[in-house]
């Protein structure tokens, strides 16, 4: 049985489990929900289609008008995720995901505006806020007459987001909040943010720790800074937000006092099916792109579509956008089945689908040859708006180390357990005897390939199952390594970012994988092996790369240059450059 | 005076979509085709909107076919729409059929106007409306359009381009004819097909389409209704138009003239 609070599939995996009733079968919208969904993505078209041109002075400019954000009011699209109850549309992970998809086909910068009211800005308040403050607070967001930032990073806290400096203090029955918050999405057009600041532990003494809080715009001691001047998504509004002395009642505190800095995390991971469906949208216009491009642009007599290194790079995009959506699909169905633990799976999806949305703009670009690179086209625009993906919510870099050491930690837990287990054996061997066999069938098990529960797949379709076996092989030479190096290092392992990286990445390929090997299976159940020949196509290319990228991986966590690398760029620190010239050698 | 109106929708192929013809020639392949509503028929209910914010009333929609025409009526709802009645009938249309089942829906419901887009942009028939006016016995005011540009301050403010007398019994409309517009007065009821100049549709908002799913969208059996269901119209084979030849382009008339007698071989 699974426990949807703890369960996690790659999590499972390092321990060579595949817990594969948690992503089988794909999930799908209720088919009132997507009747819903089709209706608002077609709308959307109509609000945003054929305003290229205005996107584009937009980007220019560095600002959506005024009278546009009051026409996305006026369409809704704040209220997408805002229960019916309080004048929104009450959509889940999935739906929202796909609105938001279809909004960043047109334009980064208005799925950005959108994404960050509901993603981050207001999903606190979803997520913990009180029955009154709900009540007060989200009929105003549904409509955008209050939109709303997320507000944690500061200019000495971004990637280690527990450093913040805000504080609030107590004062009598009030807080009183003092600090300054950088690069806040929506920050100059909210009224509405949540802010993270430190507070004191309950007993005054000790460390302190993370609180939320609701903190309205028109407060005395809130002000914001001017517009930045960005790369990409330069249409959406960026500043700084500052508050002094900004005198808060207790009903403004979001969820429990002390418990900020798993609520910041808690939003960022419910947010990520919002970027993800941003990502793939990306991914749907650059293919859109790139295949008109293709086919209409002649070189040597004939459209460059004809040509292999062209083709290559379409397939490649195409087979990206295939799994991105299939990862993106697997972790909202996630969030909408009350899976808890899922934050593995989300940073998965944001980590592979924001590196492929990258290689798409980038390929794309490329197929667009000179055209790519002139401002007249979109490419350059889209390519300038998607870089941002890879660096905000939790840079890849930190992603990758979370999903490496929250799964080992998993191993850790469990090989801690054994090693206490161990120690009683000694001391009552027979009472010691079930966790010395457990442990000895654990890695029998690893070691011999026998398949043991859940060691394989039983849900897949029988046309996947080379590809099935192959996986379950994997598996276990995963959950071997993880192993290994956990007994290697021990602890140490945190500092282990080479060996982490690996395994994060091993971990990336093996869940889009499974996701990519639920969703086909589904189809081919739907429309037989002919009907779903191209999505076939699709699991045996994106499957093939993913195996040599892992066994790549796998065979690097231990024969690598790792301490050369790392000597060189000691080196270059300490020069603080490069080292060499042609002229001088 | 509050009017009474009946629009039509219809559910057809999106133009945006890749339409290719069945081997056989008996259809199309409907598979990756998406739908949309008729965009004559948001015309439709766009004037019948603007008439019933103008004068109060009710916007009835009406749609025959299978139950995914449902989802063209859903869209006519969130975009203003009182309620919707779907005429459940799988069998082939044509425009005959369409206006025996309109009639029937008219003596059940009576409106005081029905408003229908001017054909439909599948079979482009342009008939269905000028057949139901027939054999109701009204008067009919076919490709309503108006004086004012889509770009006019009125269209701004959403002014019906359909003026309804201050009686509220009669209906003046402009028409669009060959090199310039006709204007007529009818008495209502009537019918009124709608052209491509009357009105920019509005497009459904969020809350638009959250409103639309409480409201009332009734379903009738085409058969029930005691309409004759036998089209006079068959269609016997589809084709796909013979592939274009590519032009070119000539340095002066001179090479033109030699192109069209020689090769051309039209002079």
């Amino acid at each position: 049985m699974i426990d949807k609070k703890v369960d996690s599939f790659v999590q499972s995996l390092c321990m060579g489990r595949i817990e594969e009733e948690i992503i089988f079968p794909f999930p799908t919208m209720k088919a009132g929900e997507r009747e819903m969904v089709e209706q608002v993505t077609a709308s959307v078209d109509q609000l945003l289609g054929g305003r290229e041109k205005d996107f584009r002075a937009w980007d220019v400019k560095g600002e959506l008008p005024p009278e546009f954000i009051e026409e996305l009011k006026g369409f809704g699209l704040f209220g997408l995720i805002v229960p019916e109850a309080h004048g929104g549309l009450g959509f889940g992970s999935a739906a929202y995901s796909r609105v938001l998809q279809q909004v960043a086909t047109h334009d980064g910068s208005v799925a950005l505006t959108i994404g960050a009211h509901s993603s981050i800005g207001m999903r606190g308040l979803l997520l913990f806020g009180t029955e009154a403050q709900q009540a007060k607070w989200m009929p105003r967001l549904a409509t955008g007459e209050l939109i709303a930032a997320f507000c944690l990073t500061e200019p000495g806290a971004g990637s280690d987001a527990a450093s913040i400096r805000t504080t609030a203090r107590r004062e009598g029955t009030d807080w009183i909040l003092n600090g300054e918050k950088l690069w806040i999405t929506n920050g100059g057009i909210a009224g509405f943010y949540t802010v993270f600041a430190k507070t004191p532990s309950a007993s005054g003494e000790g460390k302190a720790h993370m609180t939320a809080f609701i903190v309205p715009r028109d407060l005395p001691g809130v002000s914001v800074g001017p517009h930045e001047d960005k790369m990409g998504i330069r249409a959406s509004n960026t500043t700084t937000v500052h508050f002094e002395d900004v005198k808060l009642g207790d009903e403004h505190v979001l969820g429990e006092v002390g418990q900020g800095f798993k609520a910041a995390m808690k939003i960022l991971n419910a947010g990520r099916s919002g970027l993800g469906g941003g990502c793939v949208g990306g991914m749907r216009k650059l293919i859109q792109l790139a295949t008109r491009q293709a086919r209409e642009r002649r070189q040597f007599g004939r459209p460059i579509a004809e040509f292999g290194l062209v083709k290559q790079k379409i397939g490649e995009m195409v087979v990206d956008a295939y799994a991105t959506e299939s990862v993106v699909g697997v972790v909202a169905g996630l969030s909408d089945q009350g899976y808890e633990d899922y934050a593995v799976e989300a940073a998965i999806s944001k980590v592979f689908g924001t590196e492929a949305l990258w290689r798409s703009a980038d390929e794309a670009l490329q197929v667009a040859g000179g055209n790519g690179y002139m401002r007249e086209f979109p490419y350059e625009r889209i390519m300038r708006d998607v870089r941002i993906n890879r660096i905000f919510e939790g840079t890849n870099e930190i992603l990758r180390l979370f999903i490496a050491l929250t799964a080992l930690n998993r191993v850790g837990t469990q090989l801690k357990e054994l090693a206490h287990g161990l120690k009683g054996a000694m001391n009552d061997p027979i009472k010691g005897f079930g966790v010395l066999s457990d442990y000895a069938m654990k890695h029998a098990t690893i070691r011999t390939g026998l398949v043991g529960e859940k060691r394989s797949f039983s849900k897949l379709h029988p046309a996947l199952s080379e590809i099935g076996d192959h996986y379950e092989g994997l598996v276990r030479e995963v959950a071997w390594v993880a192993d290994r190096e956990l007994r290697r290092h021990g602890k140490e392992i945190i500092g282990k970012q080479f060996v982490s990286k690996r395994i994060a990445d091993v971990l990336i390929d093996l869940f889009v994988t499974a996701c990519v090997l639920s969703r086909v299976t589904a189809s081919l159940e739907k429309q037989g092996e002919k009907g779903a020949a191209r999505e076939l196509e699709i699991a045996r290319v994106f499957s093939r790369a993913a195996r040599s990228r892992i066994r790549g991986n796998l065979h690097r966590v231990d024969a690598n240059d790792d301490e050369l690398v790392s000597a060189l760029a000691d080196d270059a620190l300490e020069r603080e450059g490069y080292g060499w010239d042609l002229m001088t050698s | 005076m509050a009017l009474k109106i009946m629009v039509t929708v219809k559910r057809v192929e999106d133009p945006e979509s890749k339409i290719r013809v069945k081997p056989d020639g008996s259809g199309i392949v409907t598979d990756g085709v998406n739908y949309k509503m008729n965009p004559f028929d948001e015309i439709g209910v766009e004037e019948g909107l603007r008439l019933k914010e103008a004068h109060g009333g009710e916007v009835l929609v009406v749609s025959i076919g299978g139950e995914k025409s449902a989802t063209e009526i859903r869209a006519a709802l969130a975009m203003g729409a009182d309620r919707g009645v779907l005429v459940r009938h799988d069998g082939p249309l044509d425009p005959v059929v369409v206006s025996n089942i309109l009639a029937k829906v008219y003596e059940l419901e009576k409106p005081d106007l029905v408003l229908l887009g001017k054909q439909s942009i599948d079979d482009d028939q342009n008939q269905a409306g000028q057949y139901l006016a027939a054999r109701l016995g009204l008067p009919q005011g076919t490709f309503a359009s108006k004086t004012e540009s889509l770009e006019s301050e009125a269209e701004q403010k959403k002014v019906p381009g359909l003026k309804l007398s201050s009686d509220g019994k009669r209906l003046v409309v402009v028409r669009e004819i060959d090199g310039g517009v006709e204007t007529i007065d009818l008495s209502l009821p009537a019918v009124v097909t709608v052209d491509l100049r009357l009105n920019k549709p509005r497009f459904a908002s969020l809350p638009g389409i959250m409103k639309a799913k409480k409201k009332e969208l009734k379903e009738l059996q085409a058969a029930a209704l005691g309409a004759d269901l036998t089209p006079r119209v068959v269609v016997k084979l589809l084709a796909s138009p013979p592939a274009r030849k590519g032009g070119l382009k000539v340095a002066d008339v001179e090479e033109l003239w030699k192109k069209l007698h020689e090769e051309a071989k039209v002079v």
